[in-house]
């Protein structure tokens, strides 16, 4: 197994590195093991940013997790924020005015479709396609003016999911500007369908997953999806209010890096569709739990242990909390889809693929080194 | 009527020494003894937990324990089942899951290795993860103080901008 790492001396294998300090690869690293073009295996190497935020949280009160926990993932804070949020909630059972459930979701949905719009970034640039990279950066942009203006931060809403509910309530002219940037997303959309040859060639048949791999490799989200299962968490085991909205679970046969761009592109479209509906049903009353609203530093957790799954835009995200009865979490372990998704996953589909895919099968698997590292 | 979570955790329950808790309708949480996990585990794939989400562990210090969790999700019955499991704190070794699980348990199990220090009878590779050239303890374990740490091996007590660490 050790000996995965470096070529046999005998061949004519080499070392190839894609990453970790590579434009297109994030802060991660794989090193391929080469023959003429040919990956012959790949090896991950993760651990550039890793912060180790499972134990940074036994040392902090939930009300300073809340605001570690946007770091886990820079590209979805607020899905993240989301689910430390309910584990704290589940422990100390808290229960959340009906407002701020709805405004969750919102702001969920929204964190989801701006991280999708990354993705179509990342994925139009490694299969030759610039234009598309600057066109869903430039989108995503009118998403982080909403976020500024809910949250108060771009990128870092700080905390704005909290135990309780939500940090502060939507201004009043918040449901028109959603709406008005939805309609900007599904112009983006049709931007962004760029059926033409070359991507069709570069992608169609190309990391093949089939639907027992997915399974045998704990694959989940858009990539479990595009092997053709028909699995959501918001649907299988819905958490805050998305029971009551209507919306589909795209599925996809293939299993190719296609099927898993389309995933993406169908799922924008669900997202929108759930923010429409909820911002319609938008009840009144408070944002935030009677107990929450003014900060308590020393509540104590109530002994108990929770584990809290929720559906990111990458896939199965999901948050194991013990307490032992202290004001600080006892344990904290943090699922991130990417764990799966780049380490067994990518070292499976980069067998014998040539060089030139590397990318494209790569930036398919909607990864994110942060929430693999933590 | 019985929930479907119970029906199913009857059929596990004649057979091994089981305790079981259930929380909602569709989540129960097992403590089992480590000396069935892999004959439980098996049971349990066959009764549709497919998938495992994540193996984690816990660091009981004062009990002198670590408790390792299993979470299972089932595609088929919409289920998550949570598998706990006790071993002693100074041997800590545990069969691995990798006959039931394949890669996901190996990736999961190398990362628990590595931040814990648990070794897993059966995993062929269990190269670190995260920690490059790392000689120290196990990081996640409760009795390593990052904090004690960091003063002893890298910060200097007569640096001025350092000094403020130690009391």
């Amino acid at each position: 197994m050790i000996d995965q790492l470096s070529p046999s001396p005998d061949s004519k294998e080499y070392n190839f590195y894609f990453g970790p300090a590579h434009a297109g690869s994030g802060n991660f690293g794989v090193k391929l093991i080469i023959e003429g073009e040919k990956v012959v295996r790949a090896r991950s190497d993760p651990g550039y940013l890793h912060r180790g935020f499972e134990k940074l949280m036994e040392y902090r009160m939930p009300l300073q997790n809340a605001v570690l926990s946007d770091r886990i993932c820079i590209l979805e804070s607020l899905n993240w924020n989301l689910i430390h949020a309910e584990a704290v909630d589940e422990l100390m059972n808290i229960e959340v005015p009906e407002r701020a459930r709805y405004i969750r979701v919102i702001m969920a949905e929204l964190s989801r479709i701006q991280s999708h719009i990354i993705w179509f970034g990342v994925f139009s640039k490694a299969t030759g396609f610039d234009t598309g990279f600057k066109v869903a950066f430039g989108y995503r942009d009118y998403i982080l003016d909403l976020f500024e203006m809910i949250t108060g931060g771009r990128v870092y809403p700080a905390g704005y999911i909290c135990p309780g509910g939500v940090r502060r309530d939507l201004p009043e002219n918040a449901p028109d500007r959603i709406r008005k940037v939805l309609n900007k997303m599904d112009e983006m959309i049709d931007l962004e369908q760029l059926e033409n040859s070359t991507l069709h060639s570069r992608t169609k048949g190309i990391g093949v997953l089939k639907l027992e791999d997915a399974i045998r490799l704990g694959a989940t989200g858009p990539v479990i999806r595009g092997s053709g299962m028909r699995t959501d968490v918001r649907k299988d085991d819905p958490y805050e209010v998305y029971d009551r909205f209507d919306f589909d679970v795209p599925v996809r046969k293939e299993g190719d890096a296609y099927a898993r761009y389309q995933i993406g592109i169908e799922e924008l479209r669900e997202s929108v569709k759930i923010i429409k509906q909820a911002l319609k049903d938008l009840p009144d009353g408070d944002a935030i739990a009677p107990e929450f609203k003014k900060p308590r530093l020393n509540a104590k957790i109530p002994e108990g242990e929770v584990y809290i799954r929720n559906e990111i835009s990458r896939g199965e995200a999901g948050m194991y909390m013990v307490s032992d009865g202290g004001t600080n979490p006892y344990r904290v372990k943090i699922r991130g889809p990417s764990f799966l998704h780049m380490i067994p996953v990518l070292e499976y589909l980069f067998k014998g693929v040539q060089i030139a895919d590397v990318p494209a099968i790569y930036w398919s698997l909607n990864i994110c080194p942060a929430d693999l590292d933590r | 009527m019985a929930s479907k979570v119970e029906s199913i955790l009857k059929k596990i329950d004649s057979r091994f020494d089981v305790e079981v808790k259930v929380k909602r309708d569709n989540e129960a949480w097992l403590s089992i003894d480590n000396e069935n996990l892999i004959d439980i585990c098996g049971s349990l794939k066959d009764k549709g937990f497919v998938h495992l989400s994540a193996i984690s562990v816990v660091d009981w210090i004062k009990e002198g324990k670590y408790e390792v969790i299993y979470h299972l999700w089932s595609y088929k019955d919409k289920m998550l089942l949570n598998l706990k499991t006790k071993i002693d704190r100074e041997k800590p070794a545990i069969d691995s899951v990798i006959p039931i699980w394949d890669s996901n348990a190996q990736i999961h199990e190398r990362e628990m290795h590595e931040l814990f220090g648990l070794k897993f009878r059966g995993n062929p590779d269990l190269a670190p993860l995260f920690l490059e050239d790392w000689n120290g303890p196990p990081t996640f374990r409760k009795d390593f103080d990052w904090r004690k740490y960091v003063r002893e091996n890298y910060y200097d007590k007569n640096n001025e901008r350092e000094a403020a660490y130690y009391d």
